[in-house]
Parts: C-alpha cells; structure tokens; sequence
C-alpha cells in the first residue's frame, strides 16, 4: 500500500514554498534524481499557485496529498473555490508574450508524466499529477 | 523573503544590471515587479538580469520578466537573462522564452 501524506494548506501566497519544500522532501526520499525534483517542485508551485489565484476573493484551503508508490508519485492537489472553466483554457504558444495566462497550467504538463485537471465554476479545482521513477532510467 | 534583488545602474554599458538571488514565486514576484518598474521609470534604457544565484523560479516570476519585456520592447529596449541554473534555462526554453531573453 503507498504510503500517503497529506496536508491542508491556507489559500495564501506565502504556503506555496512550505508546499514546495515538502514535495522536495518527499520526492528526495521516493529516489528522484535532482533534475526531476526540481520538475516536481515546479508542478506543484504551479498547481498551488494556479488554486491561490483562482479560488476566489477570500482564501480558501486546499487539499495536498502526496502518494509514494513503489515507481510513481502521485499529487494532488485540490480546493472548494470558485474554480474556472477548463474548456475555457487555451494553451499558450510557447514563446508568445504573456503574462499568466495559461502558462501555468502548460509547465505543469510538461514537467509532470501524467496529468489530470478539473475544474469546475462554483465547485472547484483537482489536479493530480504523477512522476514516475522508471521514466529517468529510458 | 526568500529573494534579493540588486539592481545597479551600469552608465559603462548604458543598462540596467539586475541580480535576482533566492527563489521568486507567487509570493514575492510583485516585488521583482515593482523593482523592475522603479528601475525603469528612474531610467530608461536595457535590461540585464543576472540569474547565477536564482534557485528556483515559477511562471509567475517568468510572467513578471515577459511582462516587462512586452512593454519595454514598444520602446525599443529589450531584457536579457545571462547565468540561469539548468532548472531555470528548462523553463525558459519550455515556455518558449529562452528565444527572446537568452
């Protein structure tokens, strides 16, 4: 059975490299090579990041549980905000000019092996994102 | 704070030198913002941020620097980053800024 941390984090800006640290951590003891560590600290910084901008006027907590499988890590992450329409999203093009703007949501599938996004209007956001340790040895 | 930010007007070179150390994210990039911003509206002219020393950044710092350069670039100035950490250029050329900035 993987074993599972979870954490309840306050929707401020300030929690988001307490978030970052811990996964740090955790990715360290799972066997990540540095590289891979800092894709996981990315994602996740992002994720937190993308629930701290759209979870509404007040701060909402949200939801981070770490799963530590025999080969993948498994992150979720997850609020009772506003959320936002995920149809809605377009993907930037890489190398256009913007600020925000989807950018987020773009690192984080391209750091991750696996990703998964929800989001609905009034109910919130998911985001389940996994690394798999096998992928550094192809 | 988990960043520092030095700037320094470099009149040799008639640019901006920025050193950025620690790690910017959501919650310190308006900081680096409102830097950048002083700088500019001191003195117009190039920029150049050293990255030797930044750890980690996320797209809400990245946002910050193509922000800028979106809007310096209507004048005809531009920013170039010099130094990133293997972890930074990953992102620059994920996101398809290392183009413009590197």
């Amino acid at each position: 059975m993987a074993d599972v941390l979870k954490l309840t984090v306050p929707g401020k800006a300030e929690y988001v490299r307490a978030v970052r640290m811990t996964a740090a951590t955790v990715a360290s003891g799972c066997g990540f090579d540095i590289d891979q560590i800092e894709d996981i600290k990315v994602a996740i910084s992002e994720a937190c990041t993308n629930i701290v901008l759209h979870g509404g006027p007040e701060p909402v907590d949200y939801e981070v549980v770490f799963e530590v499988g025999e080969d993948t890590l498994s992150i979720t992450v997850e609020d009772r905000g506003e959320g936002y329409d995920v149809e809605g999203y377009v993907e930037p093009v890489p190398g256009e000019i913007q600020e925000g703007g989807g950018l987020g949501i773009f690192i984080i599938r391209a750091l991750m092996d696996e990703v998964d996004i929800r989001s609905e209007v009034g109910a919130g956001t998911f985001i389940c994102m996994k690394k798999r340790l096998l992928a550094q040895a192809v | 704070m988990a960043m520092s930010i030095n700037a320094n007007n470099n009149a040799a070179e008639g640019l901006w030198d920025f050193k950025v150390v620690g790690e910017v994210d959501i919650s310190n990039a308006h900081y680096f913002k409102t830097q950048l911003e002083a700088a500019l509206a001191e003195k117009q002219q190039n920029i150049r941020i050293d990255l030797e020393d930044l750890n980690y950044i996320d797209s809400t710092g990245l946002g910050v620097i193509i922000g800028c350069y979106g809007q310096i670039k209507k004048d005809g100035l531009t920013i170039k980053l010099v130094n990133p950490k293997p972890n930074v250029k990953k992102l620059l050329t994920i996101s398809g800024f290392d183009k413009v900035l590197l």
